[in-house]
């Protein structure tokens, strides 16, 4: 069969299901396109072919057994890198881990094999994903299938970019402060961040961690559905994590009731942004959803606090990256103190050492009042107005970026712009709340892919599928770029 | 409100060349900016959340990792231990 | 010491906690192992690892919280602190900052006559950190894991003490408290109680607390009050001389008996403290506090209190069973049967039984001996069945043997004659034999009586009551 590669993980599950194809079959076939056109989109900082075939044989012996089968069964995907897988490489793009090879598996990765996924590769990002256009990575740097010229969104890029560019039907990718949603609304796919404390973080190389959520990337909704409701779920390695389970979804909006917070389509938003997302607001509104104006004021504080707090985190979080144990070495090993400075200094790119001054500042004796305290509060207020909020109604949609995919170096020297770009996405980390970004066509001045972001109350995933769903169908199907 | 990179760099156990040191001072400026633009709230953020709280784990042994495992991606081991450069007390 | 001034004294005391696990990850709790075989990859901090707490490490710390008379914030957080250190993998040290697990309370200890109450700012829950093993052999430092992650609890007191004994007093008193409650094995040979001593000095009657002083590192009792009375002269000295103090940091170095500079207050850490964002906060059931209150075995302080005023025992007897849980044990199980009394029941544990524990080095609770045996054989004593020479061969097999004293008694012949006229008969032979040692004894030298008496109880093969003969010889030779 033609074209395996570019099918939907549902077309790949039924074919599979009724042993029309074999799963060495589709990742063969996976394999292939990956290989042709990897060079091109650089999706991957490193393929597990070898042990993706081996997989795929045993998952065709399981099936020609009759034995029980995982809900993935035989469907190949890419994980992002910094998700562990035991035995491969995980690199977060840095050349501080560039030859780390994990001694053990993310409960995200015990999940797929229990599903009887098949795991191809570790998809690129930008390092320890600090960015939102892929730029940072000291590895592979991902491109737009749309545009090989421009970015594909980060941090998530390399998971955006093979499935955009039809290399897996899925990927699963982190999100902190919009690292899903930004590089699928860039790439024109779909992409979900759970609810805070539904997907285990266990094995996953942190950023912020009171942020982080791992979540699936996908070219339509029943996929993405499928990939979450394989990794969802309390984990006792996890003590943030909630005992959830997905509870399925619909495709009708009939008497939802969709807010639209007018400080998400403010000057900042680019027109052509708003254009699309306005129109798909009325695509739903005449699928039969209410739309309500919403107020949600604190939004414009949302990016300081964002960034103290999750610089925060990160500068903690990083600080293990000494040269010691594990990882890049400094060129000075005489005395530790030297190992530590040129170990740190050498190991890390300008992004990583900006966030960890950043983050040790506003913690440091003296700021931390001024800074970090304060940032606290106020994830306090948004976090209630998004609960006030809710109150009158079940889903609220935005644009999921306020601009789209700009090309390769067009905001270098700018972090504080760069920064300004998450403003849509970062509310949702900031409140622990789900949210999912949709393609909604394409910026009428560069063909660019658009997204609006669909956000729901704290697990109700069902809900944000739903509308999803609804819309997806209202129009057809999401545009594939032929690649 | 004034940002001294040398000592926040020495805090973060990173060494920025001299060069450098003036543009990673602007660029952390700017992001400076955006928190001195926060309005003053008043109230302090709770300590603990007591409507979202975790469980904690039973007292049970659970098998360690193998030791090789552990010290794989150690740059230097000896005697079951990883090595590192002479602490100097 | 000059005294001119007053010593104050803090202590931060760190205990290992003796849980079946660690506090973060399921590895076993144990010292001892062999290097890096009890760590995992939460403990070994490699990335993308995540904390899980263990509930026995929070009722271990809300026990000694009660024992220590603290507040119990039932809604606790853990934060990080964070440093830059080989024996730290995370660079953070997970441990509570400004909600700890217990504050506010005290603890009463006794120095010479007097009680003294000592306050405890605060004792919170954290992880021990790795441990570092100089050897050149191989160029370098090597890290042995096992350590990391260990429970620990530090316990912080009020800066209430004023000499250098009665912070040795207050950290024994510390450590029986870890036994009693047996939440510690609290040895601290192997480094599972360690302290920091946080010493200044003032002129005798001023108000205001002088520059303080920390001394990190000191894990022997010894270490505390020589690191104490090393500072305190240090500072007194550096006053006396025209000089200033600086609150700086210093290390004890137990060898050579001084401390040593570690960080001036320039460099004073900054740890930039935040809410660990791994875990969540948690609400401890008020059942469970409770709980653990109630099941509060007595304390030291009390047993010794108890000892002197309702068993009438010498301040320094009560309080040497007292701060052994093992005698205290042992003393009150024998005290229940209600069989015997309290002054030669603490003889005997203080001495015989005490000189034979030691021998095998072993504690009583490990010895043959039971209770019942031992407070059968002081009954026999103190109802004059026996004398204690006697006695002392009844202990010898019940130390090893679970017989009946009485038995032994029958079966050795060991009972004590007390029949008078079977008493008279010896006595009369003695005088007869010893005519010289009589005449001595008219003549003024009454210290014979000795001499005369265990001839008496010689030819009685020890069975004789030594009182009555001493009665008896006397009266004989005063009415010949």
């Amino acid at each position: 069969m033609d074209k395996l590669y570019s099918l939907s993980a549902k077309s790949m599950k039924e074919l599979l299901d009724k042993k029309e194809v074999s799963s060495v079959e589709i990742t063969k076939s996976v394999i292939e396109r990956i290989e042709k056109t990897d060079k091109d989109v650089c999706a991957y900082n490193s393929y597990n072919f070898e042990n993706a075939l081996k997989n795929a044989e045993a998952v065709d012996t399981k099936r020609a057994n009759g034995e029980a089968l995982g809900a993935l069964a035989g469907i190949p995907l890419a994980v992002k890198d910094n998700i562990h897988v035991k035995g491969l490489k995980t690199t977060c793009s840095s050349r501080m881990l560039e030859n780390f090879v994990a001694p053990f598996n993310a409960t995200v990765t015990d999940k797929l094999n229990a599903s009887d996924a098949i795991i191809v590769g570790k998809t690129t990002m930008d390092e320890f994903a600090m960015g939102s256009s892929g730029e940072s990575s000291k590895l592979a740097v991902a491109k737009n299938p749309w545009d090989t010229s421009r970015i594909p969104g980060g941090s998530s890029s390399g998971s955006a970019v093979t499935v955009a560019a039809s290399q897996v039907p899925f990927a699963m990718g982190t999100d902190t402060g919009g690292s899903i949603r930004m590089p699928a609304a860039y790439t024109g796919i779909v992409g979900l961040k759970p609810t805070y404390g539904t997907v285990s973080r266990y094995g996953i190389i942190p950023l912020a961690s009171s942020f982080d959520q791992a979540g699936p990337m996908a070219r339509n909704v029943d996929d993405l559905a499928m990939l979450f409701n394989a990794v969802c779920g309390r984990d006792k390695m996890d003590a943030v994590t909630k005992n959830y389970t997905f509870d399925g979804y619909g495709d009708s909006v009939k008497g939802m009731k969709i807010g639209v917070p007018k400080e998400y389509y403010g000057e900042g938003v680019q027109p052509a942004v708003k254009e699309r997302v306005y129109a798909a607001i009325e695509t739903l509104k005449a699928q039969g959803a209410e739309i309500m104006e919403i107020s949600l004021p604190s939004t414009e504080y949302a990016l300081a606090a964002y960034y103290i707090i999750q610089c925060a985190e990160a500068a903690s979080n990083l600080g293990r990256y000494d040269g010691l144990r594990y990882g890049f070495r400094g060129s000075n090993t005489s005395n530790v103190e030297d190992l530590y400075l040129t170990t740190r200094s050498e190991g890390f790119g300008d992004e990583v050492k900006r966030r960890i001054m950043l983050g040790t500042c506003v913690l440091s004796s003296g700021y931390s009042d001024a800074f970090y305290k304060r940032a606290k509060l106020l994830q306090q207020n948004i976090a209630k107005e998004f609960t006030d909020a809710f109150k009158s109604c079940d889903v609220i949609i935005t644009p999921s970026i306020a601009l789209t995919a700009w090309k390769f170096g067009e905001k270098a020297g700018n972090p504080a712009e760069v920064y300004a770009a998450d403003i849509c996405t970062i509310t949702l980390n900031i409140a622990g709340l789900p949210g999912m970004s949709v393609p909604c066509g394409f910026d009428s001045t560069n063909n660019m892919p658009v997204g609006f972001q669909i956000i729901g109350k704290k697990f109700r995933e069902s809900d944000i599928l739903t509308v999803a769903k609804c819309y997806e169908n209202a129009v057809g199907g999401f545009a594939v770029k032929e690649f | 409100m004034k940002i001294d990179i040398r000592h926040i760099a020495k805090l973060s156990k990173l060494s920025i060349p001299e060069d450098q040191i003036e543009r990673f001072e602007e660029e952390m400026q700017a992001i400076i900016q955006m928190v001195e633009n926060l309005p003053e709230i008043e109230g302090k953020a709770t300590a603990v959340d007591t409507e979202n709280t975790m469980e904690l784990r039973a007292d049970e042994v659970i098998p360690s990792a193998s030791r090789e495992d552990m010290l794989m991606n150690a740059p230097q081991t000896a005697a079951g231990c990883i090595v590192m450069p002479k602490v100097v007390e | 010491m000059n005294n001119k001034y007053e010593i104050v004294v803090g202590l931060e005391v760190h205990a290992e906690l003796s849980t079946k696990t660690k506090i973060f990850c399921g590895c076993k709790n144990e010292f001892g192992a062999e290097v890096n075989t009890n760590v995992c990859p939460v403990c070994m901090g490699l990335p993308g690892t995540l904390p899980v707490l263990n509930e026995k490490v929070v009722e271990y710390g809300i026990r000694m919280g009660h024992a220590l008379n603290c507040t119990i914030n039932r809604a606790t957080k853990h934060d990080r602190k964070n440093y830059f250190y080989a024996d730290l993998p995370k660079a953070y040290q997970t441990t509570q900052d400004d909600v700890p697990l217990c504050a506010n309370g005290y603890l009463d200890i006794l120095v010479g006559d007097e009680t003294r109450r000592i306050g405890i700012t605060r004792l919170h829950i954290e992880e021990d950190t790795a441990k570092l093993i100089h050897a050149d052999e191989f160029g370098g430092t090597l890290i042995d894991f096992n350590r990391c992650g260990v429970p620990l609890i530090e316990i912080v007191s009020e800066p209430d003490m004023r000499s250098a004994e009665e912070a040795k007093v207050y950290l024994e008193t510390l450590r029986t408290i870890l036994l009693y409650l047996g939440i510690s094995d609290a040895k601290m040979q192997e480094g599972s109680i360690r302290a920091d001593v946080n010493v200044s000095v003032r002129p005798v009657g001023s108000k205001e607390y002088g520059v303080r002083v920390e001394t990190k590192n000191v894990s022997s009792f010894s270490g505390v009050y020589n690191a104490i009375v090393y500072e305190a002269n240090r500072q007194i000295e550096v006053l006396e001389n025209g000089g200033e103090l600086f609150q700086e940091t210093r290390r004890w170095d137990d060898a050579a008996g001084k401390n040593v500079l570690m960080r001036s207050k320039e460099d004073a850490q900054d740890y930039r403290y935040f809410p660990e964002p791994d875990l969540l906060g948690y609400v401890i059931p008020e059942e469970l506090v409770e709980n653990l209150k109630a099941e509060l075995p007595e304390l030291p302080v009390q047993k010794t209190l108890r000892y002197m005023n309702e068993c009438g025992l010498s301040r320094a007897d009560a309080e040497t069973i007292a701060l052994s849980k093992d005698k205290a044990v042992f003393f009150d199980a024998c005290m229940a049967t209600g069989k015997c009394g309290p002054k030669l029941l603490s003889n005997w544990v203080l001495g015989e039984i005490t000189r034979v524990a030691n021998e095998r080095r072993c504690e009583i609770s490990e010895l043959p001996l039971t209770v019942e045996n031992l407070v059968d054989m002081i009954a026999l004593i103190e109802n004059k069945t026996i004398s204690n020479a006697a006695a002392k061969t009844v202990f010898e097999i019940i130390v090893d043997k679970d017989e009946k004293p009485a038995d032994i008694v029958k079966a050795k012949g060991l009972a004590q004659i007390s029949d008078s006229s079977a008493l008279q008969t010896i006595v009369d032979s003695v005088i007869a034999a010893n005519e010289k040692a009589i005449n001595d004894y008219k003549g003024g030298r009454t210290n014979v009586l000795g001499f005369l008496v265990g001839q008496c109880m010689k030819q009685s093969k020890g069975q004789g009551n030594p009182a009555m003969f001493k009665e008896m010889m006397i009266a004989a030779i005063e009415n010949s």
